[in-house]
């Protein structure tokens, strides 16, 4: 195998995973906060587009624990 | 401070429109500034490196050395530290995309050029695309389509209720935020960038022509000025830098088969 040893790359890749979180910090806003404010519209409130960016922000942190977190 | 002063002059502050420039000749959207700059760019890399590669010796010269040192530095830090063991085959798209956009910005501090084409907005997401489309196609040859988008929605070893929550998160960071955010990062630092410019070397020589104190103060703006060309020097490498390492993580995320 012309592997590169593990431990170089793997501190490599943390390090360069950094910049590629923002994409999904970014995309659970949207979706949760965006679904939220939908419904904003539809029924007429004003306080579920909070809640959904709140569960986007969860959600998408979540995903970069799975992604990058868990080993 | 500066430009307060200078505002009752009827100082116009630069704005976007200054990015907007007009054909050099003829009368079509295609003989702008940036037109040309990109023609200029692909000939000053593809002379370098031909240059540079005509005569290899075992004893580089200092020619071949510098083209060897920028080729050394996307292979070895960019492509194999991020990539992994197939980090060859992408070396040569890895290595175009950083000279062009390096060369593409550093336009936008060159005396006489002085316009980062980066900055209009096109050219940036022509290269997201590219990247968008290699990364999927990469990722589809290596796994097959279904198993692909599979991969992507479901990510194996996650609790069934959270995919709710987590799929669609991945579908719109993988096929829209993912090159829209490479592409607006290195549009809007290198449109910030020569805003910043424009707005102290132009209000500096607008100082110039006011009052007495007025001309006192430009050599403020003058000297910040060229501070912040340095500054625009690294932010130009930088981003070049890390629009190629993204690319980079895509292709090794889309090449990496998760069990």
């Amino acid at each position: 195998m012309t592997e590169p040893p593990h431990e170089a790359r793997s501190s490599r890749g943390e390090e360069s995973a950094l910049w590629s979180i923002l994409g999904y910090l970014i995309s659970g806003q949207i979706v949760w906060g965006g679904i939220g404010w939908l419904i904003d519209r539809w029924l007429g409130t004003s306080f579920v587009v909070l809640i959904g960016l709140l569960v986007g922000m969860g959600s998408s942190i979540y995903l970069v624990w799975l992604r990058y977190g868990r080993r | 401070m500066i430009r307060l002063a200078t505002e009752g002059e009827g100082f116009k502050p630069p704005s976007a429109k200054d990015f907007v420039l007009p054909p050099i000749f003829g009368d079509n959207a295609f003989t702008t500034k940036p037109i040309f700059l990109v023609f200029l760019s692909v000939i000053l890399i593809s002379t370098f490196f031909i240059l540079a590669a005509r005569k290899a010796a075992v004893v580089p010269s200092k020619l071949q050395y510098a083209g060897e040192s920028v080729y050394g530095f996307v292979r070895d830090n960019l492509a194999k530290d991020v990539i992994g063991h197939e980090f060859m085959r992408f070396v040569p798209y890895l290595f175009t995309l950083f000279t062009f956009i390096l060369v593409n910005n550093i336009f936008g501090i060159v005396p006489m050029l002085q316009f980062p084409t980066m900055s209009r907005v096109s050219f940036p997401y022509v290269l997201a695309i590219i990247t968008f489309l290699v990364f999927h196609y990469v990722g589809v040859r290596k796994q097959g389509a279904f198993k692909y988008i599979r991969e992507i929605m479901f990510m194996p070893g996650v609790p069934k209720a959270a995919y709710i929550l987590i799929t669609p998160l991945e579908l719109l960071t993988f096929f829209l935020v993912r090159p829209l955010t490479l592409s607006l990062r290195l549009f809007a630092n290198m449109f910030a960038g020569h805003l910043l410019l424009l707005v102290f070397i132009l209000g500096g020589e607008h100082l110039l022509q006011g009052v007495i104190g007025l001309k006192l103060i430009s050599p403020f703006a003058f000297f910040i000025g060229i501070v912040l060309t340095f500054f625009e020097f690294m932010v130009q490498c930088l981003q070049a830098y890390i629009f190629t390492l993204l690319s980079a993580l895509y292709i090794a995320g889309a090449l990496a088969d998760e069990h």
